[in-house]
């Protein structure tokens, strides 16, 4: 995609585009051109591991919402790409049960340990592993960020601004709703004007989603159905041809069965093949490996237990909020800034249900149909940022979990209560979180199956986040009140793991710069939501694309003016 | 309101039909299917002490004859060295948390009623884990052990066992599974022919 910035350039100055910008400068100048320097690797060939011949281009580690994207456009673009994958390759159509506990398969289930006074569930609630990471079980929640998302310390005087515009992403996040066949209203009711609308109309509300409508309107709250990356409709998918219509059966989050979910196996995952990517599932990197002047050189690997090693040019870490920084510690790379594994922030993602003498079947339908964002901003905040509210339906099994940990029924109280399961509707806030030195992610000295220190994930919600809840917990009370809902109560919950790896305009507090690129390391990228400065108050999935998309972008012109 | 009741027979009736994908009725069909057990990691003692505390956790009278099994899970998991991706930091390894764990609860019985967790009857039984789930209960093991989040741990895992069991579902009317070829009625009071009626 042509960027603003780059066309100007090239009238400018061709010949010196970026003398203007001093962090392109200082990149320019520290870095060779790679075809030009043979890359130098004097500590590679201990005899234990079989010797890779072949340099290739790029490596992407981790097949989510931010390695997928951006392998596709280095694939598009001719490189030589492998991408390791910690997971198996699934046939989903073939696998894919309807059935929660069968679906465990899809979660990244090694253990870490949480810790803090609001211990982060991971595993099923926060974290995926394979071909498509975790985009095979996101709810594929995907509306856009509101611009002011991007300056909350400019707006309150706390947490951090993005060193990326909204204006920078828009253009990634109209392609992606595009490519992606989003379904959604158009046009859409909170934020600029779009110049072009969602690609789908949106999927049909549930009954989770037709009670919110119903209690919402009588609290003065305004809703829309949501933005969804399941389809309405079949549409074309470049790549792998028709992806057919969702079929409502509920299951977003244990995996989407019929490829109507835009997760990045029937995305961009078919796209980056048939341009030639080369993906080796099953694939977990212990190390990476670097030459005297810091530059990665290449990676080793586990296969199936057996040890590789693949050498490359560039480094693209993909491998999500805890995976990410865990390497980076593991290998001491990229550790100048002190931040690594830091900043660690959570979505207040606090949900709220209610009893209806109405029938509700909450397995049925995408699980979040409707959304407000009139909350983004309160009026009577008494806290900085804010959140957004969806209904949800509930699978059974998650419902029952909740239900033990968050009401703590036991005994009879709590078979009588799940008899009640066809009844029960929820709402959810998705609601920003502010950095706080209490929370971070640190290498534990338990080890794991693989002799590796296990993470441990420090996070303590802080008084904002505490305020936020109490307010949004109070909104959506009233909200089911109005609805007529009885037995009201709420489950506390955090929400996706984040801003491990941050972004920023300096390498003193950062380690990546806008465009994902190590500030210590000149050919190391970073792009997933480790990388994200502020948490924003919506649904992480398609920033983290548009990033990574972005990320390829800059990346493939700065190749290109080299080359030139 | 009254509490809903579906009949029975309901899912196990669906997964014989073209409603339900092979992968799917692989899954249920394995639970309902489940040979009898032998305790793989726990000791039969404690695999015994787990089995009557599930039998308080998630009480089956309807069943008393064959009850859905939920100590099974469990045990299997930990002799396959299984994890769910997460653990309070508050707690051990999950081998070494049910171990102590359920030598706790044999101390909480032993303190409160001098005589093991089986030998009590419901009511007693129920008080030994009111003890765990809300206070400080009594034993050494409690002392180390976080009483709170081993008992939710424990309570979550076997209710999450529970609801996975075909016969869980027909009990509150739950027929997802039964997913194809689509969901055609989703809103409010609507139901597509397979779904059950309370009643």
């Amino acid at each position: 995609m042509p960027d603003e910035e780059v066309l100007e350039e090239g009238v400018l100055n061709p010949v010196k585009p970026e003398i203007q910008d001093p962090l392109l400068r200082a990149l320019l100048t520290d870095e060779p051109a790679p075809a030009a320097t043979p890359v130098d690797t004097p500590l590679e060939q201990p005899q234990a591991i079989a010797p890779e011949a072949d340099e290739v281009d790029c490596i992407v580690i981790g097949l989510g919402a931010g390695g997928a994207p951006l392998l596709a456009r280095l694939a598009m673009a001719g490189l030589k790409v492998v991408v390791l994958e910690a997971g198996p390759w699934h046939n989903p159509e073939k696998d894919f049960a309807t059935d929660e506990t069968a679906q465990n398969f899809l979660f990244w289930n090694d253990e870490r340990l949480a810790a803090g006074a609001d211990p982060l569930a991971m595993g099923k609630n926060n974290s995926g592993t394979g071909v498509g990471g975790s985009t095979l079980h996101y709810t594929a929640y995907t509306p856009r960020p509101l611009p002011d998302d991007l300056h909350v310390r400019r707006d309150f005087g706390q947490g951090e601004d993005w060193p990326v515009s909204y204006e920078e992403l828009e253009p990634y996040y109209e392609e992606l709703e595009q490519f992606l066949g989003i379904s959604g209203p158009t046009p859409y009711p909170w934020g600029p004007t779009r110049r072009k609308g969602y690609p789908l109309a949106p999927l049909p509300l549930n009954s989770a989603a037709q009670l919110m409508v119903r209690g919402a309107e009588k609290v003065g709250i305004r809703t829309s159905p949501a933005a969804n990356a399941a389809l309405s409709a079949r549409y074309y998918q470049e790549g792998i041809g028709w992806r057919e219509a969702c079929t409502n059966r509920g299951f977003c989050q244990a995996g989407c069965s019929n490829g109507a979910k835009a997760s990045m196996d029937v995305t961009f995952i078919p796209l980056a093949v048939k341009h030639g990517a080369d993906i080796r599932p099953n694939s977990f990197v212990t190390e990476i490996e670097r030459d005297a002047r810091g530059y990665i050189t290449g990676v080793v690997y586990t296969q199936n237990g057996i040890e590789q090693r693949q050498r490359c040019r560039h480094l693209f870490i993909c491998a999500g909020s805890v995976e990410t920084p865990r390497l980076l510690l593991l290998n001491e790379l990229a550790l100048t800034s002190g931040q690594v594994g830091k900043n660690l922030m959570a979505h207040p993602g606090l949900q709220v249900f209610g009893t209806f003498a109405d029938e509700v079947r909450p397995n049925k339908g995408i699980p979040g149909g409707l959304i407000s964002q009139d909350t983004h901003r309160p009026k009577d905040a008494d806290f900085i940022g804010g959140y957004l509210l969806q209904s949800i339906g509930i699978m059974p099994v998650t419902f029952a979990g909740q239900v033990a940990r968050g009401r703590k029924y036991w005994g009879q109280q709590l078979r009588d209560y799940m008899r009640n399961y066809n009844h029960i509707a929820g709402i959810n806030i998705l609601g920003d979180c502010l950095p706080h030195a209490d929370n971070y992610m640190e290498l534990a000295e338990e080890k794991d199956v693989r002799g590796l220190p296990k993470p441990r994930l420090h996070f303590t919600a802080q008084e904002n986040e505490q305020r936020m809840n109490a307010h949004a917990e109070k909104t959506m009370r009233a909200i089911w009140e109005a609805a007529g809902a009885t037995d009201i109560w709420s489950f506390q919950r955090y929400a996706h793991v984040i801003g491990t790896a941050r972004m920023g305009r300096s390498g003193d507090d950062a380690v990546v710069d806008a465009n994902g690129r190590a500030f210590d390391v000149p050919n190391l990228y970073i792009s997933d939501n480790s990388t994200f400065p502020s948490a924003l108050s919506v649904n992480p999935a398609l920033t983290i694309m548009a990033l990574s998309l972005r990320t390829a972008d800059k990346f493939l012109e700065q190749q290109q003016r080299r080359d030139a | 309101m009254s509490l809903p009741t579906y009949p029975s027979g309901t899912v196990r009736a669906l997964l014989a039909t073209p409603h339900v994908s092979e992968a799917t009725r692989d899954a249920l069909q394995a639970r309902l299917d489940a040979p009898a057990y032998a305790p793989q990691f726990l000791a039969p003692e404690s695999f015994a002490l787990l089995e009557a505390v599930a039998a308080r956790l998630l009480p089956q009278p309807d069943r008393s004859d064959s009850p859905i099994p939920l100590a099974p899970a469990v045990d299997q998991r930990l002799a396959e060295g299984r994890a769910d991706g997460w653990r309070y930091d508050a707690l051990p390894p999950d081998r070494e948390a049910y171990r102590l764990g359920l030598g706790g609860i044999q101390e909480i019985a032993q303190a409160m009623f001098q005589t093991d967790f089986q030998a009590l009857d419901a009511t007693g039984q129920d008080a030994v884990l009111q003890a765990l789930a809300s206070t400080t209960p009594p034993g050494s093991t409690w002392e180390t052990l976080n009483a709170g989040r081993f008992f939710e741990e424990l309570l979550a895992e076997l209710t999450e066992a529970y609801y996975s069991h075909p016969l869980a579902q027909e009990e509150i009317g739950y027929v997802g599974m039964a997913d194809l070829p689509a969901w055609t009625k989703i809103g409010l009071n609507e139901k597509d022919d397979r779904e059950p009626s309370n009643g």
